[in-house]
């Protein structure tokens, strides 16, 4: 059995754990809100160049743009991996982590860019995949120049060397406590058709096809910023719900101790009582 | 008498959103100036000059990148960055003007010279306006 001080020591590390994983929890709320406003303000920008893209494809449904080109056979696949640099965020990074690994069994030879240190870590020392990139420490202090520096790294990899397809998989921001794990083909760029009648009776300057090549270079670069942008909301989220449920489990474990100090304490009390008592007892 | 809506949106924010006179905005293939009625367009910007006329004195920006649309008297421009000449930092875009000129004068070849170029522009921008006003 534990003794009395033991107990106590241990009440105390539980306590300072605790207000460790509220402040936690409090400061990821707060970066969530942050994260959260971010996105919204991304999202009228995301949604023009979005716009432009799909008038563009109905005007000129037989492009041969190579940003837009489907390949027929697919050998060479890239795929942009994002996970957060830090840890303590529940199963955030596990999830995706998971995800790859099935992605790996079906793609062993597919090379990997790894956005955020935990999962750098991880494939590293625990598959045998090639990284041929890698982005960390990002997320702390996040621009749209590091986006647009990824995005012309994909681009080079598609357009120049030859890739097939680059995939991407991440995180998105459903809920400050719900993320849905996403896998999906980035490059070529693939132009969902919309049923919404516009005219499209737009002079394009200089060319149609000069447009294309641009804004389906743009666009690469804000979806990108996008999936940042998810990927680091959510990573808020799930860090807030692990440092709210942690802060729980250790008012739990505080109440339980607390009970167990107070068993022994009284149980060393009645022990003396008894001591004394029988001295008392041997006495007469 | 305002007649065009003009938005100009940045990733992180919608930098402009209001009603004009008229506009004037570099496009790739020249300056255009854009009145009440303009045919349905769409260009890529070059680093130039973007101005606004509403009141006497017309407003003056640094464009430097991004796509403008002009459909049904709304003029929107997405791009990444757009400076007031009280926003532009003097000696940062004199530094930037001097390195990319030595960039382009000298002959190694792994310079790429396109973005040095470009770099140039846009500085050049930059210290014009803020020399105009």
């Amino acid at each position: 059995m534990q003794s009395i001080r033991d107990i106590k020591t241990r009440i105390e590390s539980v306590k300072s754990t605790k207000q460790i994983t509220n402040a936690m929890k409090m400061v990821a709320a707060s970066k969530l809100r942050n994260a959260q406003s971010r996105i919204l303000q991304a999202r009228p920008y995301a949604d023009h160049v979005n716009k432009m893209l799909v008038d563009l494809r109905k005007r000129n449904s037989t492009s041969q743009n190579p940003l837009l080109l489907e390949k027929e056979n697919i050998d060479k696949k890239a795929i942009v991996i994002f996970t957060s640099d830090r840890g303590l965020c529940g199963s955030f990074n596990y999830n995706i982590i998971r995800r790859a690994k099935e992605y790996f069994a079906e793609n062993p030879s597919a090379d990997v860019i790894c956005v955020g240190k935990k999962g750098y870590d991880y494939f590293r020392k625990h598959t045998s995949q090639n990284i041929i990139k890698q982005y960390l420490g990002i997320f702390n202090e996040m621009n749209f120049n590091v986006s647009r520096e990824i995005a012309n790294y994909l681009l080079n990899l598609f357009l120049v060397e030859n890739y097939d397809t680059v995939e991407v998989l991440y995180n998105e921001f459903k809920s400050a406590i719900q993320q849905n794990i996403v896998i999906k083909p980035l490059l070529p760029i693939i132009i969902e058709n919309s049923e919404e009648e516009r005219s499209l009776d737009f002079i394009y300057e200089p060319s149609d096809d000069v447009v294309i090549e641009e804004l389906g270079k743009k666009y690469i670069n804000v979806e990108i910023w996008r999936i940042m942008l998810e990927s680091s909301a959510a990573e808020q989220g799930a860090r807030m719900t692990a440092m709210d449920s942690a802060t729980e489990n250790a008012a739990e474990m505080i109440e339980m101790l607390t009970l167990n100090y107070n068993r022994a304490r009284q149980a060393a009390i009645t022990k003396e009582i008894i001591e004394i008592a029988s001295g008392a007892e041997a006495l007469k | 008498m305002s007649k065009i809506h003009l938005e100009v949106i940045q990733p992180h924010q919608t930098k402009i959103k209001d009603d004009f006179e008229h506009v004037i905005i570099p496009g790739i293939e020249g300056d255009f100036g854009v009145s009440e009625n303009h045919t349905p367009f769409i260009t890529i910007i070059r680093p130039g000059i973007l101005t606004l006329f509403k009141d006497e004195t017309p407003e003056k920006f640094a464009i430097h990148d991004g796509f403008v649309t002009v459909d049904n008297n709304k003029v929107t421009i997405v791009c990444e960055t757009i400076e007031k000449s009280d926003e532009i930092d003097i000696t940062r875009a004199e530094e930037a003007k001097k390195r990319a000129e030595d960039r382009l004068k000298s002959k190694n070849e792994e310079i790429d010279f396109r973005r040095a170029e470009l770099a140039l522009k846009r500085a050049l921008v930059r210290l014009s306006l803020t020399q105009n006003g």
